[in-house]
């Protein structure tokens, strides 16, 4: 008979990471595609008002996602230390995603470096966390 | 934390698998147990101690 791997909790988050995280990442690239798009083509096309404060919202909704299902996960498992490893990937996406940000955000308030586009600073926090949970389950295999 | 959790199951020949089984948690933390990496919540030595049928001095000792 095989055994599980997981907890109830933990396929639970896969299925949410997988089915809501994971299509809005890729919707919000489209988005960003397509905007690029509609900039390059029709000159000075660039959202206002109403539409760039919901574009922009749009954008945030992968990570205001896994910070949601991130929080649902430790709210139902039961395996502590699951919950610690999970906890230190948090810690690690984030710490390396404000320090990147801090870092870009210096270097572009002191005119190193042009405007730069730092709605993708969700991928470092998405590549430091997998990464982190991935050394982390190597560690305790 | 040291603990004498490998030694215990040795001796009642189970693998970190099937301890997890019984405690409903995952492999990978028996083994971060058992190496002392990590250290298990209240409850989770209570069970530990009742699955052994000892107590959780028995098994876990906070000398180096």
């Amino acid at each position: 008979m095989e055994r599980r791997v997981g907890s109830p909790a933990k396929y639970r988050f896969e299925d949410r990471a997988l089915f809501v995280v994971v299509p809005l990442f890729f919707f919000v690239i489209a988005m960003d595609v397509v905007l690029g798009f509609l900039e390059s083509h029709y000159h000075h096309f660039h959202p206002s008002g109403v539409l760039a404060l919901v574009c922009a919202a749009v954008q945030s909704l992968p990570i205001v996602a896994s910070i949601v299902i991130a929080g649902l996960y430790l709210a139902e498992e039961t395996d502590d230390f699951q919950k610690t490893v999970l906890v230190q990937s948090l810690l690690w996406g984030i710490g390396v995603t404000l320090a990147v940000a801090t870092f870009c955000g210096s270097l572009e308030k002191y005119g190193q470096v042009q405007r730069m586009n730092l709605w993708s600073i969700q991928l470092v926090f998405f590549a430091v966390a997998v990464v982190s949970t991935l050394v982390a389950r190597w560690r305790y295999r | 934390m040291k603990n004498r959790l490998r030694v215990l199951r040795a001796e009642r020949e189970w693998s970190q698998a099937d301890l997890a089984e019984k405690l409903e948690v995952s492999r990978q933390s028996v083994n971060a147990i058992e190496t002392g990496k990590f250290d298990p919540s209240l409850p989770l030595a209570f069970k530990l101690a009742r699955l052994f049928e000892t107590t959780i001095e028995a098994i876990f000792s906070d000398e180096p």
